[in-house]
């Protein structure tokens, strides 16, 4: 939304604004394809952002490639999809699970537990780290998968078997509104964070402001973007967000990506004066935007984007303490099925005692 | 479902699958090779002849035209010939008779689509490992079966010409096939054999 008012406050594109037309699919799948095609056929639109989880991603796909219209696709998402008709600007697993693993199975211990929501996408973050502890030894305690919807007692019955383990980090596939119901459940447990952290692909600092900065504090998180991130574009885009939504409201990774993608689009509209997404998919691969995280670039044979992997703990104010970073922009590979850990997550000497007093 | 304690072998081993690719240079083609090669297999194309496979090939991805239903592919059914999958676009019965001739395991419809042809390709490596490992235990089996046979027929000689219980007649044999360091099969073949010789 910031993104679509800088570019069109900035003359728009080709003369002309950029409209969003918005509607809700209320988390339903089966939504998220009616109102797809409603979106299309009824307000004749060519180009859909949006899509959290997986299953509306796989609702949308037909539908967008039926019509040629084009979906960007904001969220890290598990991998092993291709469309045409699909920009996929989020993390695959190479740029967010593997940092994650190598930097974790290295600097704290290949003994795990894994906690996820029961969905694909935790089961294929899940393949991988397995396959990654049993390569190197290491040993995987248990593997739970709570619903969606699963209420606060069934996260502490988890935290308080998980705690029994004694794992040397637990590794969380948790989505939405489980994510702070699964930090309470290990504050409450009394896990310490800088000795037995939850790692997460998925927690940014959307989640952290629900469940406030006591309970985050020392847990460590893999993205291609955090708020504190220092480049001149981040500091700069987070002033504009933070005048126009408000001082107290954070930035996070899908919030970047959707930024980032929007520029992105209106920079491929501008090549061509059209939204043509014909047109749109000739200039789209290859190009590139500085983005907040730094610059990305749209891969030329499969849709995804190249971005900057980083490990980040949270530190008292509830902001990202990068403690390892890519050194220089990753590929994104969706269909590598045999993983190896990324030589700079094994040779990253964070300082990883604890900030601070004991608490 | 039970899910596997790892990722099978055949989706860890894809990176360095070699295939090769019968197909003319269409759009087919081109959205086969460009999802080969996000998956990052190793990928060969030729059309319409392929006289002898290049080493290592272990997948065989082949478009079934009208154009090039008489061309002859020698290393086609040969034992050492890896699994093929048909890419199919007809569904007249000589296609389909020309897929069915491939002993193929999964098929990819044309047009070709990005989506679906991993899974072609996991489902037919794995069926075609089943399939030839289950022919090479049928094999053993029947080899197995024919000793089994001749040494009872042996057995049953000895019995007769020396008048032993069956168990005695075959400890016999076997005593004989350690002494002169032979398997016991053979040794019971050469008795059958001479056996027949002598009761002509």
């Amino acid at each position: 939304m910031l993104a679509v008012e800088e570019i069109n406050r900035a003359g728009g594109v080709s003369g002309r604004e950029i409209e969003l037309v918005c509607l809700d699919p209320q988390c339903q799948p089966r939504r998220y394809a009616e109102l797809a095609e409603q979106l299309i056929l009824e307000h004749r639109v060519r180009v859909i952002v949006g899509c959290y989880m997986s299953s509306t991603r796989k609702a949308v796909i037909p539908i967008v490639e039926r019509h040629n219209a084009l979906l960007f696709y904001a969220t890290p998402y598990e991998g092993f999809e291709y469309s045409r008709n699909v920009i996929y600007t989020g993390a695959a697993p190479n740029q967010n699970t593997l940092p994650l693993a190598g930097f974790m199975l290295t600097q704290f211990g290949s003994r795990v537990s894994m906690i996820g929501s029961d969905y694909v996408c935790p089961y294929e973050s899940n393949r991988v780290m397995s396959d990654l502890i049993l390569e190197r030894g290491g040993e995987k305690l248990d593997e739970t998968y709570l619903p969606l919807d699963a209420p606060w007692e069934s996260y502490l019955d988890a935290a308080k078997r998980i705690k029994q383990l004694a794992p040397d980090f637990i590794f969380s596939t948790v989505v939405g509104e489980g994510i702070p119901h699964l930090y309470r459940a290990f504050a409450q447990v009394r896990l310490d964070p800088y000795r037995t952290p939850i790692a997460s692909h998925m927690t940014s600092e959307a989640e952290i402001a629900i469940m406030g900065n006591d309970l985050a504090q020392g847990h460590i998180t893999s993205a291609t973007y955090f708020q504190s991130v220092g480049t001149a574009a981040n500091l700069g885009a987070v002033a504009r967000y933070q005048a126009r939504f408000g001082d107290d409201q954070p930035t996070n990774m899908c919030w970047e990506a959707s930024y980032f993608q929007m520029h992105l689009l209106a920079d491929a509209i501008r090549r061509f004066g059209s939204d043509d997404p014909t047109l749109l998919l000739r200039v789209l691969p290859g190009l590139e935007f500085d983005a907040p995280q730094g610059r990305v670039r749209i891969d030329e044979h499969n849709n995804h984007t190249y971005l900057h992997p980083l490990i980040g703990r949270v530190d008292a104010r509830g902001r990202f303490d990068i403690i390892g970073r890519a050194p220089e922009r990753v590929k994104a590979d969706p269909y590598v099925v045999s993983h190896s850990t990324p030589a700079w997550t094994a040779q990253a000497h964070p300082e990883l005692a604890r900030a601070g007093a004991y608490r | 479902m039970k899910r596997a304690a790892q990722t099978p072998a055949i989706l860890r081993d894809l990176r360095s699958l070699k295939v090769v690719v019968i197909h003319p240079r269409d759009q087919d083609c081109e959205e086969l090779l460009a999802q080969l090669q996000r998956i990052g297999c190793d990928v060969e194309v030729c059309w319409p002849r392929l006289d002898a496979l290049p080493c290592n090939t272990g997948l065989v991805i082949m478009a079934i035209r009208p154009e090039a239903l008489s061309v002859d592919y020698p290393w086609l059914g040969t034992s050492t010939s890896p699994p093929v999958i048909p890419v199919v676009t007809y569904e007249n019965p000589i296609t389909i008779e020309a897929v069915l001739q491939l002993n193929a395991f999964a098929t990819i419809p044309s047009p070709v689509r990005s989506f679906g042809l991993l899974t072609a390709i996991a489902v037919a490596l794995t069926q075609f490992k089943a399939s030839r490992s289950r022919e090479r235990y049928i094999e053993r089996l029947e080899q197995k079966q024919a000793k089994v046979l001749v040494i009872r027929q042996a057995t049953r000689i000895v019995m007769d010409s020396r008048g032993m219980s069956e168990e005695d007649a075959y400890q016999l044999l076997r005593s004989q096939a350690m002494l002169k360091r032979e398997q016991i099969e053979t040794v019971a073949g050469d008795i059958v054999k001479a056996y027949e010789t002598l009761s002509f």
